[in-house]
């Protein structure tokens, strides 16, 4: 598959807040979106490059897989109805 | 008409009724068994179970938790106690590994392919990582994210406390996007 590389990021000037930032985006994807911590990170995502990529990456990946369906396959209603003793209705 | 009605003529014994609700959730269930299990043959067998055992024990549901949720727990139940007789090697079971975060979660960004799912390499990098997933973060994973169930109705359905939601949701989506980092990166 053809991906766009992309440089490594110049290492941000605060690590520790990044690390924060990070490990809590997941509960920001969740959470009351005007909580303080949510408000917090998202104003460090605003400033921030490496944090913003990782969330989007995170995000990118939840859909992904939400997109990932597997259709049901040809005559498993009709087994699963017989399975269950239901042709009739 | 309304599903709790029909749950009603269902525990009558009304075939009509019974057959809508099957219907009603057997692609739902079909794909989260697929989601989990990452198997057709297993999905479908699995599928089966679930709304035999719906059918055996409907008269034990009292509605108060919503029926999809009850129909996600019989899946969950069924595909971890095969995936577990299954796996000859250990699933990965993702740490807080601070280094690791350091290293691998900041300096590797993800490379956004311009890819769908329509893509085969993508999805085989999708299905990839989420087979090495142990499965109890899986189904963490694929409850709260993927079919968008509360952290309450995900606890609910595969019997553990909210915080152990919360933190397996956080490792998994981490160790999944993780993988799929490196598998586009080589
Ligand atoms: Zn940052």
């Amino acid at each position: 598959m053809k991906v766009q590389k992309m440089e490594r990021p110049v290492a941000a000037s605060d690590e520790g807040s990044c690390k924060t930032v990070m490990s809590h985006i997941c509960d920001s994807l969740d959470e009351d979106p005007t909580s303080p911590k949510c408000v917090a990170i998202r104003r460090h995502l605003e400033e921030c490059d490496a944090c913003r990529d990782y969330k989007a990456s995170i995000e990118k990946t939840i859909e992904w897989y939400r997109e990932y369906d597997a259709p049901l396959p040809e005559g498993a209603h009709e087994r699963l109805m017989a399975r269950l003793g239901l042709e009739d209705a | 008409m309304e599903e709790s009605k029909l749950i009603e003529r269902a525990k009558e014994g009304d075939h009509a009724a019974l057959a809508t609700l099957v219907k009603k959730y057997e692609k739902t269930i079909f794909n989260f068994a697929f989601k989990i299990c990452r198997d057709r043959d297993k999905a479908e067998n699995t599928m089966q179970e679930t709304f035999l055992r719906f059918v055996k024990n409907l008269k034990q549901f009292d509605g108060k938790s919503k029926l999809s949720t009850w129909l996600y727990r019989i899946v969950v139940n069924n595909c971890m106690m095969d995936a577990r007789k299954r796996q000859r090697r250990p699933f990965v079971e993702p740490k807080d590994d601070e280094r690791d975060f350091e290293e691998r979660f900041v300096a590797d960004r993800l490379s956004a392919p311009t890819a769908t799912v329509e893509n085969d390499e993508l999805k085989r990098v999708l299905d990839e990582a989420i087979s090495k997933l142990d499965p109890s973060y899986r189904v963490v994973f694929m409850l709260r994210d993927v079919e968008r169930l509360s952290t309450e109705e995900t606890a609910e359905a595969i019997g553990v406390s909210e915080p152990a939601v919360k933190s397996r949701l956080h490792r998994a989506r981490s160790f999944l996007r993780n993988e799929i980092t490196k598998a586009f990166q080589s």
